[in-house]
């Protein structure tokens, strides 16, 4: 049984959609790239799937959950949500402790399970500390432990590495991965970082404007994206191929083939009608 | 209810340890001292009775303590939303019952300790006044009942309100606009509006009660009909907004 499926999802803020027939299953076990521009729906989707949101139309199932009952989906997943807030004058032990009870841990167990992850996070050493005197980096570490403090089945991460130095995401990335594998979680990953992606990713799924337009592994996505653009220059005449090249190169878009693409061309390829 | 007992237990941390909720009874200390201090001058040049002097420091006590219960609930939930902490607490498998319950319960502990600073004060005031242990114990009682009543309101208005700053401007809005015909002059609440007031106004049946103790000398139960508006307040603000807690949204899509 796959860790998520969804099914027509669709939601809309006044008149705007924010995400529109969203169709898509993940198997047990993958770390998937959740990519999409600024704006795509990524956020709104992920909400969804974490129960935050309730669609306005289409079904999902999360770790064999049904979207009926947000409640047993909350108990067997984890989320870093999007630009998460800490409060500033709790510890990491207190705040740990905290949400593991939050999820019925007796309070002697959620102090072990919050040393326990502090640990996990390579943050043993700040358990004390109040959390605004935190770094960023430490606090997006801090915020996976806490999306595992109830053992998850499936961990939502949306943007983890956004505002982090270039130290600061490989130690995050470094962290989901370990932790897809060690507890052999599925991950859906949100993320900006398409080289990372291409390094950590099982699969990718691209939204633009809030549709699915690309699902697949990296290899599969790569040679979409070469068609997608290879597809577009065939429009060009012929004697201005050379031109077309060259204005797409400037634009960021190379000549993507499946051999020679990059993951960074075929998202740009196909996500390329963004304002 | 054990997460209500979760959530009140760490507020009541968070309120008490760090510094907060102490910050505030200094404040509210201060306060009463100076309305003490302004009472009892008064009282000794004669231009306030001893009796008058006690009623006017426990109306400002309960009255204060209210506005501290009713300003922390109506950040109770705003708050969380414009910290982006409200999703980490929505995202557990605790329930949105409890966690306003657990809310409420630690910002009654404002009112309690607001109500333990006072107790000398009014003390000293009331030296020598008859039954002044029944109306200490009825300041206790009215202050109570309007203390659940504006942690309810402040609740709900924290649970709908898109900002912080408009929950807590409603509710000193809210709160000035319930507390002023308490205030007025009986002769000011004439005709149907005046009655209408008099009649659902919880500050105007509580207020008025204590009058009624301390400055003609009524015993505890005389005057139980003026608490009828506050019981009904106490009971029914609290239960509608734990019952609206069920509908606790985010209220914003996100970036991605």
């Amino acid at each position: 049984m796959p860790a998520i499926t969804s099914h027509g999802l669709r939601k809309t803020y006044g008149g705007t959609v924010a995400v529109e027939s969203l169709d898509f299953a993940v198997a047990r076990g993958t770390i998937l790239g959740f990519l999409g521009p600024n704006g795509a729906g990524k956020t709104t989707a992920i909400r969804m799937l974490s129960t935050i949101l309730e669609p306005d139309a289409g079904s999902f199932s999360v770790a064999g959950i049904p979207h009926t009952d947000p409640v047993q989906i909350r108990r067997r997943i984890g989320v870093l949500p999007e630009s998460a807030g800490y409060p500033a004058t709790q510890t990491a032990q207190e705040w740990l402790t905290y949400h593991a009870e939050l999820f019925g841990s007796p309070a002697r167990a959620a102090a072990a399970t919050a040393t326990r992850l502090l640990g996990e996070v390579g943050l043993a050493g700040r358990a004390g500390s109040q959390i605004g005197t935190m770094s960023r980096g430490m606090r997006q570490r801090l915020g996976i432990a806490r999306a595992l403090v109830n053992d998850p089945e499936v961990v939502f991460l949306d943007e983890p590495t956004l505002g982090l130095d270039p130290a600061g995401q490989g130690q995050v990335l470094q962290l989901v991965t370990s932790v897809a594998r060690e507890r052999g979680v599925t991950v859906v990953l949100s993320t900006h970082l398409l080289a990372e992606v291409e390094q950590v990713c099982d699969r990718v799924l691209i939204l633009n404007r809030g549709r699915l337009v690309s699902e697949g592994t990296i290899a599969e996505t790569v040679s979409r994206g070469a068609v997608h653009v290879q597809a577009a220059l065939l429009e060009v005449p012929a004697e201005q191929r050379e031109q077309a090249l060259e204005l797409l190169q400037r634009n960021g878009i190379g000549a993507a083939s499946a051999d020679a693409g990059r993951l960074r061309e075929a998202f740009l390829a196909l996500t390329e009608d963004q304002p | 209810m054990s997460t209500a007992r979760v959530v009140a237990w760490r507020e009541l941390r968070d309120n008490w340890l760090t510094g907060r909720g102490l910050a505030l009874m200094f404040g509210f200390s201060i306060l009463l001292s100076l309305a003490t201090y302004l009472a009892a001058t008064n009282e000794a040049l004669t231009f306030l009775e001893q009796r008058e002097s006690l009623a006017l420091v426990l109306k400002v006590a309960v009255t204060v303590g209210g506005l501290l219960v009713v300003l922390w609930c109506a950040d109770a939930i705003s708050g969380e939303r414009e910290r982006a902490t409200l999703e980490g607490l929505l995202l557990t498998p605790a329930s949105r019952r409890g966690i306003v319950v657990g809310k409420g319960l630690s910002a009654l502990s404002l009112w309690f300790a607001a109500y333990l600073c006072a107790l000398p004060y009014l003390w000293i005031l009331g030296r020598g006044v008859s039954r002044l242990g029944e109306v200490l114990l009825a300041g206790l009682v009215v202050g109570t009942l309007l203390a659940l009543f504006l942690a309810g309101l402040g609740m709900l208005l924290s649970i709908w309100s898109g900002s912080q700053r408009a929950s807590l401007a409603l509710a000193l809005l809210l709160l000035v606009a319930l507390h002023a015909p308490a205030m007025m002059p009986t002769s000011a609440l004439r005709g149907w509006s005046g009655e209408l007031v008099r009649r659902l106004d919880p500050f105007t049946g509580g207020l008025p009660y204590l009058d009624q103790m301390v400055l003609t000398g009524h015993p505890i139960g005389q005057d139980l009909g003026l608490l009828l508006v506050p019981v009904v307040a106490a009971l029914v603000l609290p239960a509608v907004a734990v019952l609206a807690a069920g509908r606790i949204r985010l209220l914003t899509g996100g970036r991605g």
